[in-house]
């Protein structure tokens, strides 16, 4: 989908990012480069919950008076309903704060575009094996805090199986909640399985706690970046062949998906 | 005025640091070259002093996630930049941009509190708005976020920042070097440096408050 140039409007990214993990906010900037050099927006800038600049502090750094707002997150939930509209501020989809008009998107990880993402990934990790014989995972964390935080994986999941990709299944599982991404081989019935993690980074969960769910590792490893090669496809574990992805939120594809919510966006609030 | 051209300003009327970073014009031809203001010497010798070179603002990110002993510096305000590097800059909206990377936000923090519309939020707000397993931290007592500041604030323990909040409206923070300090690196006048402002404390410092206040707890409820 393209996107009309808006050079008087500024793009605010807002990521996750950790106190513990540098390459958690990799893909934002990355997300930000890739749009920054299509110098579609006057200005492009990430913030964080966990790192700096905070939500509250990026105000300052933006010069241009209309704002759009896209959080980088996987879901709605939690962050998406709670946090980012409470840090920045906003009490719907518009919203002034401090002279600055803010449009405040839907997360990347609801747009439709996503399926198409997924099954990208998964095809490139796993170019040979056949579908048939292959049940295809797609895993996130998780939380009670909130509900609709699993949605958009449960959602992906039941667009994958019926959308004629010929997966044996297609299942969601989490980190925290059942069903348990932990019981990978006694929820799938075939000999290949392949797991893509629907997160935004390679970061903590993703790279490092998954893993040994999964029992590709026995103990939590070094991060990513800090690490001589990554690890190598397929793993034969527990009687099957596992394949495990990069985090969705990789894929230099992402930041068409971010365009993609300001345009929905502007469809459904704006008048153009 | 956009912010690029506020910065190219003070760099005419005489700034020329924030945090440790050092500011120079018309370098060898480059409009703008920035450095750790410790490696201001080589930064002016021929093939700059075998630094190593950076063109654009690109390698912002890269030069400011890992100190030289491999910490990840999660807060940028940290005072263990690594040297070793140059970087030049073809204008001020591309400075603008590395300043941003290495300093988030500091830079409109600045602008904001000199024209008088920086918003300063005090620790109990900033607690009490939040949620999630953060909730917890808005118990910690005012004698436990005040040794916080002093236990984990200030050039002392690797931030640069100038605090301006205060506990609440009536309770300014305990006399320390964390509380006096200016936001400026090293012997400089506020003439010749932009300080790096702390309008509310940090998510590391919600993150303390709330293993302090746990603390607190467990020995109140242990009594």
């Amino acid at each position: 989908m393209s996107i009309a140039p808006k050079p008087h409007s500024a793009l605010l990214i807002v990521g996750h990012g950790s106190t513990e993990n540098p390459d958690s906010s990799t893909p934002y900037f990355e997300h930000a480069d890739e749009i920054r050099s299509r110098r579609l927006f006057a200005e492009v800038h990430c913030c964080f919950w966990k790192e700096e600049p905070s939500m509250r502090e990026a105000l300052y750094m933006i010069d241009a008076d209309e704002i759009y707002v896209v959080p980088d997150f996987i879901s709605e939930g939690y962050f998406t309903q709670d946090v980012i509209p409470r840090e920045l501020e906003l009490t719907g989809p518009t919203t002034v704060v401090r002279g600055k008009t803010l449009h405040y998107c839907l997360p990347v990880g609801v747009h439709r575009s996503m399926t198409g993402l997924i099954l990208h990934r998964a095809k490139e990790v796993a170019p040979n094996v056949n579908p048939a014989e292959t049940t295809l995972i797609i895993t996130g964390h998780g939380t009670g805090l909130n509900q609709n935080s699993t949605k958009a994986i449960r959602d992906q999941a039941e667009l994958i199986a019926a959308s004629g990709a010929g997966y044996a299944a297609v299942l969601d599982a989490y980190m925290e909640e059942q069903p348990f991404i932990a019981k990978w081989d006694e929820m799938s019935q075939t000999p290949n399985v392949i797991v893509v993690p629907f997160f935004i980074s390679d970061g903590l969960h993703s790279f490092q706690d998954i893993p040994v769910l999964l029992g590709i590792e026995n103990e939590v490893g070094p991060a990513a970046s800090q690490r001589d090669a990554f690890r190598q496809n397929p793993h034969h574990l527990r009687g099957k062949t596992l394949f495990y992805t990069s985090a969705i939120g990789t894929e230099r594809l992402m930041a068409d998906v971010i365009l993609d919510q300001i345009s929905d966006f502007n469809k459904e609030h704006k008048s153009l | 005025m956009s912010t690029a051209l506020e910065l190219r300003n003070l760099i005419r009327s005489g700034f020329h640091r924030i945090g440790q970073i050092l500011f120079q014009t018309d370098v060898y031809g480059y409009p703008y070259v920035i450095c750790h203001h410790e490696d201001a010497e080589l930064s002016t010798e021929p093939a700059f002093g075998g630094l190593d070179v950076y063109h654009g603002p690109e390698a912002a990110r890269e030069i400011s996630t890992y100190a030289e002993d491999g910490t990840y510096r999660f807060t940028k305000g940290q005072t263990n930049l690594k040297r070793g590097w140059v970087m030049t800059l073809e204008n001020e909206e591309d400075l603008r941009q590395a300043v941003d990377q290495f300093y988030p936000a500091c830079l409109g923090l600045f602008l904001a509190q000199r024209d008088g519309t920086l918003d300063v939020q005090n620790l109990r707000d900033k607690l009490n708005r939040q949620t999630g397993m953060y909730r917890f931290a808005r118990t910690v007592s005012d004698a436990g976020a005040q040794q916080l500041v002093q236990t984990i604030c200030g050039p002392a323990h690797q931030c640069a920042k100038r605090i301006l909040w205060k506990i609440d409206e009536n309770t300014p923070l305990d006399d320390s070097e964390a509380s006096r300090f200016k936001g400026i690196v090293g012997d400089l006048p506020e003439t010749a440096a932009i300080p790096l402002l702390c309008r509310e404390a940090c998510n590391h410092f919600v993150a303390e408050c709330r293993r302090v206040a746990k603390a607190e707890f467990e020995k109140k409820d242990g009594a």
